[in-house]
């Protein structure tokens, strides 16, 4: 048995719920569906017990009824592993993983900008990447969002402010 | 009654040591580029600069005090031309001299540095107090042991007046060479009073813009580079006339050729350290300057007070 | 002296591209640090999602201007995995012929700026000399000395013929043997020396856990390499070691950079002798079958990652890029703790935060023929001769276009 194999077994066995959503893509890579709630045991388990211990990144994806977050983490051999799990719409509420990868913050900063997807638990800092006079409640990778509209709303707001 | 007028504003003194100070700019440009394996500048290029910087706008910041940040300029200017009336060029006799005149030289050198000083604090801005901050902390390193290797010689020839130790060596030759090291640690000292790699850290470009002159533009960062110039010229003067003092009793234009010589290959001195060193931070800087250069001035006062002693006895 | 915040960008003369650091000083002490990124955020991202795949091949090269191999490599990679291309050996070959020449070429380019922040320009003067011989190479393969635009959807666009491979040889010598001059001289040089190392420490641990990628993470003792970790392109089958670093500072990440060039000198001459023949790529359909993928590629600042995520049509749903400063950037905090105000700039610059270079015009010269410089109206002009004589016109394409808009 490949390790690929090895550790989609041993994350099924561990957690029931995760069975038939685990798919090793091809050498080196597996994705994993969890829901949301046994969303941050499963990261514990990959992390502390699987030694996947890099975070490559973060990727926020609109799926028009939900905002799905793939969490990107990958072990010295290479073997990436993409959990990903998903968030409502209306209230896109979700843990910061910072106490496992204190790196995770600017990553965190970025969905919460360009998707608007609420972290809990994250400290006060510097929005990253939208200026600070950005209108609120536009998020630019939302595929409903319309360039045009918004950019009249910024010039709008700014010319507010001014 | 006309002559002194001429000395002070055509020969040797302002209009000379402007266009003294730009060829060595040029020079120091033109050997820095060429040992970086570039091109370098054409011979007016620093005569252009200076022209476009008078041209343009005098910017004086709100927060600044207008005074002091206008004034400091030429304060800086002015010191460094009158230096040069008591340090002997060519003949072993310089414009002006009395006892005691060495002791004023270093002084007016020390002014240009306090203008730095002065014109970054008044500036107010952040980079520019950096800056001002830094030249003056590297004064005290620096400036110990550039009096002290000045002092060495003038113990041996039994004077404080650069005209008489001028005379004393030409007429006792071969005891310039007692004061090699003495050389070496004031043109390394130089370098700091210059602002030139590695001691550039009052103007560290990639740290504080420019340190004291961020805030300086048109006449008047004109005036303080041209001022930087002459300060070049007049402190490789000093090193030629103390550390080199041989030739003074030449015909007045090999004697001037002469001078130009020792002058030009100090300036080249300088420009072959600048290309082939970093920018040191400022604690290694004040750490080398006490370190090595003070014990080694001192080392230099010392070979002389036993020369003396020997010579003398 | 009480404590003064000065500010380094968006503008300073130590940064390249616009990015905002405020520093807190108490004398020369630094006593914080903060960050404001996102000054160069022009929405890629989200523009990808509006153009076609091929398109998004040229517009992911152009998030900068010295990796853009890396960019472009990062999203074919991804997007032939979705569509399920098996792309030629020879082009894998050239692929990472072009990667370690932009390593390269990055490299010396970081070893200059490196002298120019403390104060060391003939460094500076020397390094950039000795890329152009690099860059000229690039320009010769490629028809670009940046932003090359040899990758597409299952394979490359350009061979490489036998005399190339003469002057990519002759060329290696040459950087070679100046490489050697330059490890010689960051082994001797005092000052060089003195102001890097014990420079920006990022101890092993820290460098862990705070996710750093590269030489940065490499020069902290890590071994992590993508290249070999997890092989892309043709690095499974060519011999080369990972180099490391114990010194844990700004000294030992230029050791680094100096070993790796002189590992990339040897890559390309075992890839230049071991490309086997045959095609350079195969056909890659227009729509791209739903599915994703995510791409790993060692750029010569660190790993940098693609995610790509298809859904039937010529248009991708989302892209997502990881580029390798913003894994770094986040341990410059770390390393200015309690340092002098003088190291900020190397310390900044060492983990080499990626600034574009402006490309430019080579005009070739011949004697007695006339000038042969284009300017842009006449380029236009003579790309749509060139198409129209090969049976294709854009002129109603861009009517249409011009009428929509």
């Amino acid at each position: 048995m490949t390790s690929e194999d090895k550790i989609a077994n041993d994350l099924t066995e561990k957690f029931r719920s995760l069975s038939g959503k685990i798919r090793v893509q091809r050498a080196r890579r597996i994705m994993a569906e969890v829901d949301k709630d046994s969303f941050e045991e499963v990261l514990g388990y990959a992390i502390k017990i699987l030694r996947f211990s890099i975070l490559c990144t973060i990727t926020g994806l609109d799926e028009r009824q939900s905002i799905g977050l793939i969490y990107h983490i990958a072990r010295t051999d290479g073997i990436v592993l993409s959990i990903k799990t998903s968030v409502s719409y209306e209230k896109p509420l979700m843990n910061t993983i910072t106490p496992y990868f204190p790196a995770a913050e600017i990553y965190e900063r970025e969905i919460a900008d360009l998707l608007g997807v609420e972290i809990a638990g994250l400290g006060p800092g510097n929005r990253y990447p939208l200026p600070d006079n950005w209108p609120k409640g536009e998020y630019p990778l939302r595929k409903n969002w319309k360039k045009n509209a918004s950019a009249n709303n910024i010039i709008k707001e700014r010319t507010d402010n001014a | 009654m006309f002559t002194p007028f001429l000395h002070i504003l055509v020969f040797p003194g302002f209009l000379f040591l402007v266009f003294a100070g730009l060829i060595a700019e040029y020079i120091d440009r033109k050997l820095y580029a060429r040992l970086q394996n570039r091109v370098g500048p054409p011979f007016f290029q620093p005569l252009a600069d200076f022209i476009k910087l008078t041209s343009k706008e005098d910017i004086v910041p709100e927060e600044a005090n207008p005074r002091m940040f206008k004034a400091m300029p030429i304060f800086a200017l002015t010191a460094t031309v009158t230096a040069i009336f008591y340090i002997p060029l060519w003949s072993p006799k310089a414009l002006y001299s009395f006892n005691g005149d060495l002791i004023v030289v270093m002084y007016l050198l020390t002014i240009p540095t306090l203008t730095y000083f002065l014109g970054g604090w008044y500036s107010t801005s952040l980079y520019s107090k950096i800056g001002a901050v830094r030249s003056l902390t590297q004064l005290f390193a620096y400036e110990v042991p550039l009096l002290m290797c000045i002092l060495a010689p003038a113990l041996l020839a039994n004077t404080w007046s650069l005209s008489e130790m001028a005379s004393f060596y030409e007429n006792h030759s071969g005891y310039w060479l007692f004061n090699i090291i003495g050389f070496a640690v004031a043109i390394v000292a130089l370098l700091g009073k210059l602002e030139k790699v590695p001691f550039d850290i009052p103007e560290a470009e990639t740290e504080i813009v420019a340190g004291t002159f961020t805030e300086y533009s048109g006449r008047l960062f004109g005036i303080f580079r041209l001022s930087l110039d002459i300060e070049a010229i007049v402190g490789s003067s000093l090193i030629a006339s103390v550390y080199l003092p041989f030739g003074f009793h030449l015909k007045p234009l090999a004697g001037f050729l002469l001078y130009m010589g020792k002058v030009l290959s100090i300036i080249a001195i300088m420009s072959l350290s600048r290309s082939i060193f970093a920018r040191l931070r400022i604690d290694q800087m004040i750490n080398f300057c006490w370190k090595y250069l003070s014990p080694l001035a001192f080392l230099q006062i010392l070979i002389c007070l036993i020369a003396k002693w020997g010579l003398y006895r | 002296m009480r404590k003064v915040v000065i500010p380094i960008g968006p503008q300073h003369p130590a940064l390249k591209e616009p990015e905002s650091f405020s520093v807190t000083l108490s004398g020369e002490r630094i006593m914080a640090f903060s960050a404001r990124l996102g000054y160069n955020h022009r929405g890629i991202e989200k523009a990808c999602e509006e153009r076609t795949y091929i398109q998004d091949v040229y517009l992911v090269e152009r998030i900068c201007g010295i990796c853009s191999h890396a960019h472009s490599t990062a999203f074919v990679q991804a997007v032939e995995e979705i569509a399920g291309l098996s792309v030629p050996e020879r082009a894998l070959y050239i692929r990472t012929i072009i990667a370690e020449l932009e390593r390269i070429h990055s490299h010396l380019l970081w070893l200059g700026v490196a002298g120019h922040e403390i104060g060391f320009d003939t460094l500076l003067m020397y390094t950039w000399r000795d890329r152009e011989v690099v860059m000229d190479i690039l320009a010769e393969l490629t028809g670009n000395r940046v932003n090359y635009g040899i990758n597409t959807i299952g394979g490359v666009r350009r061979n490489i013929d036998a005399s190339e491979i003469s002057d990519i040889l002759k060329a290696m010598d040459i950087l070679e043997e100046r490489t050697k001059y330059y490890i010689q001289l960051a082994k001797e040089e005092t000052t060089l020396i003195k102001r890097l190392s014990c420079v920006g420490i990022l101890s092993h641990e820290d460098a862990l856990s705070l996710g750093a990628v590269g030489p940065t993470a490499r020069a902290s003792g890590i071994p992590r390499d993508t290249r070999k970790d997890d092989p892309y392109a043709a690095y499974d089958k060519l011999e080369f070691k990972v180099i490391t670093d114990d010194h844990c500072d700004v000294y030992g990440r230029t050791l680094v950079r100096l070993g790796e060039l002189m590992e990339s000198y040897k890559m390309i001459r075992q890839a230049l002798k071991e490309m086997p023949t045959g095609p350079i790529s195969v056909k890659a359909p227009r729509k791209i079958p739903a599915g994703e993928a995510f791409s790993r590629y060692e750029a010569p600042r660190g790993e940098d990652v693609h995610y790509v995520k298809a859904d039937g049509t010529d248009r991708p749903e989302r892209v997502k890029v990881r580029a390798p400063t913003l894994a770094n950037l986040q341990t410059v905090a770390k390393m200015l703790e309690d340092r002098q105000l003088a190291d900020l700039p190397i310390v900044i610059a060492a983990i080499d935060p990626c600034f574009s270079c402006t490309d430019r015009l080579i005009s070739l010269r011949e004697p007695k023929k006339p000038d042969k410089t284009l300017a842009w109206e006449d380029l236009r002009a003579y790309s749509i001769e060139w198409y129209r004589a090969r049976g294709i016109d854009f002129t109603k394409v861009n009517r249409k276009i011009s009428r929509r808009n």
